[in-house]
């Protein structure tokens, strides 16, 4: 079952607390609220029978009986409102046909799976409606283009929100993919390296268990609140699991965000590869925050190498460094020469705020 | 022949430690563990260069430079700590030391920093380099002061400095001689120990304040 949109007052209650529950749902006087239903139960008694309705749902969420009690309610304040009753049935029709077609979902795209009820309850609603209406004339022509364009425009809108759904769905899944690499790949392969070590191992799992904990249920990169920071806990994590120093220098500094966090995992991507790659005895990092953009570089003295020599299916340059970089609407340099080592340049232009 | 050096430390440890890594390449003269300890010992044994600090149990480093350099002016100092807030690193460059070094700066380096000092030319670490950046970052020129701003080439050094380069890699990428660069950042160093913009001292404010 799921959760109750709102929950029945125990403190705060005149009747069963419905009013009360409402308004600490909504947040606003229970007084108000009060008022609200009681001028609703002179338009013909929809006060009360809306008031049951919710009264029926808070009691246990059963949804379908306050549904159709919502229906009876609406339906007795169209007719106290003056529209006649053909007009209200086809209304209460119309609105529980929707309603179907919204709860039980389906497609009318080829494939979909019909909402046949629906449908069928939208039909007698129309019916009821426009054969009532029609004498009355000017109701049928918008009727037809409002229908004509929900058929044809509905689906496209549909499609098109599906879609864009679909392309951060895969942004998403390329940044856990990129994470994963980084953290949790990275930690396997050195668990293979140091199979005979049991205490080492032990501690790379728990150090491994700790920062995907963070990720998933805490604040992502680092408690850490400035560029500066989180590229010190990156360091830190960097070197306790490579065991390579990091020289960290800067020149000012940058709250955290979105942004800059794709930055700091980044750059912590580039001192992995330099810790591991490099053969360097140290690795320098520097920060520089500019007031339109910041940059961090990430250099060792080491081996360098050849971008044509690493294999295309390796995907912490493309992928974790460069790909991040873009996604989060920077660049990176990467300058590597044979013998004299490798320069990781990151950019990042400050956002406006 | 070696160089006469006292170290300034409080850290036991950190003590032992360069005296094992060092003490064959320079001669250590003397130890202190605090300001009051400090002041008379680098009086009396006059040595090259002073190994210094950033923080001592009964002061700052500075507080060891203003206690000697009247009396010892051919003494050198070179800054040391682990990791500090900006102002407090720049207070003792101010004072007057000739550089400032990590402590997880390797023996070799140490070596090559204390030599350096010794010589007269500066040494700038990577970090150091990064707060002198922002110190005179956005800087206004002060009426016609030309110690309130670093040029251009004296910017494109420190930046290489803190992305890591050695002074010769400095030289080669830039296409200057080794003495040109050591030239520059002497001149950094210089502005940064005369430059009496307000906007070093208030941006030395600003950083306590965060």
């Amino acid at each position: 079952m799921t959760a109750l949109l709102f929950e029945r007052s125990r403190e705060d209650r005149v009747l069963a607390g419905v009013c009360g529950g409402l308004a600490a749902r909504l947040g606003v006087d229970a007084t108000l609220v009060r008022l609200v239903f009681a001028l609703l139960a002179l338009a013909g008694g929809a006060g009360i029978l809306l008031y049951f309705a919710l009264w029926v749902y808070g009691g246990g969420g059963r949804t379908w009986a306050a549904a159709a009690l919502v229906a009876a309610a609406a339906a007795v304040l169209l007719s106290a409102l003056g529209l006649s009753t053909a007009t209200v049935i086809g209304a209460t029709f119309l609105v529980a046909g929707l309603a179907v077609v919204l709860v039980r979902g389906g497609s009318l795209r080829p494939g979909g799976s019909l909402p046949k009820l629906g449908i069928a309850l939208l039909l007698v609603g129309a019916v009821f409606f426009l054969g009532h209406n029609v004498t009355s004339g000017p109701f049928i022509v918008p009727g037809a283009i409002v229908g004509a364009l929900v058929l044809v425009v509905g689906p496209w809108i549909w499609q098109l929100t599906s879609e864009r759904a679909e392309r951060i769905r895969a942004q998403e899944r390329a940044e856990v993919a990129a994470r994963i690499h980084d953290s949790v790949l990275q930690t396997l392969a050195l668990v293979q390296r140091h199979a005979g070590d049991a205490r080492r191992v032990a501690a790379l799992a728990r150090r491994q268990e700790r920062e995907l904990r963070r990720w998933l249920y805490g604040s992502g990169v680092a408690e850490a609140a400035s560029l500066v920071d989180a590229l010190a806990d990156a360091a830190a994590e960097v070197e306790e699991v490579h065991g390579v120093p990091i020289e960290l220098a800067n020149a000012g500094d940058v709250p955290l965000d979105d942004g800059v966090a794709q930055l700091v995992l980044a750059a912590r991507e580039a001192m992995t590869n330099a810790a591991k790659f490099s053969g360097a005895g140290e690795i320098n990092v520097y920060a520089e925050s500019a007031p339109d953009d910041v940059a961090v570089f990430v250099r060792d003295g080491g081996a360098g190498f050849e971008r044509a020599s690493i294999a295309p299916d390796r995907r912490g340059i493309t992928e974790s460094i460069e790909g991040r970089m873009r996604r989060a609407g920077g660049t990176a340099t990467v300058v590597s020469t044979r013998g004299q080592g490798t320069e990781v340049e990151l950019r990042l232009p400050r956002s406006e705020s | 022949m070696k160089r006469r050096v006292v170290l300034v430390d409080d850290h036991e440890l950190f003590r032992a430690g360069v005296r094992g890594e060092l003490g064959e390449r320079i001669e250590i003269v003397g130890e202190a563990g605090s300001v009051a300890e400090a002041v008379p010992l680098i009086r009396e044994l006059d040595p090259e260069v002073v190994l210094l600090d950033v923080h001592l149990p009964d002061g700052g480093g500075e507080g060891v430079i203003a206690g000697v350099a009247a009396e010892r002016p051919g003494v050198k100092f070179l800054a040391l700590s682990v990791s500090d807030a900006a102002e407090d690193v720049i207070s003792v460059i101010r004072a007057g030391a000739r550089g400032y070094v990590t402590k997880t700066i390797s023996s070799d380096e140490l070596e090559a920093a204390v030599e350096r000092v010794a010589e007269g030319d500066a040494v700038f670490s990577p970090r150091l380099a990064g707060f002198v950046l922002d110190a005179f970052a956005d800087g206004e020129r002060v009426g016609d002061a030309e110690l309130d701003v670093l040029t251009a080439r004296e910017r494109e050094v420190l930046q290489l400095i803190a992305r890591g380069y050695r002074y010769k890699e400095i030289a080669a990428r830039l296409h200057l001689s080794v003495k040109t660069v050591e030239a520059h950042v002497s001149s950094v160093l210089r502005k940064l120990q005369l430059s009496s913009r307000h906007e070093l001292t208030r941006w030395a404010h600003e950083r306590r304040l965060v």
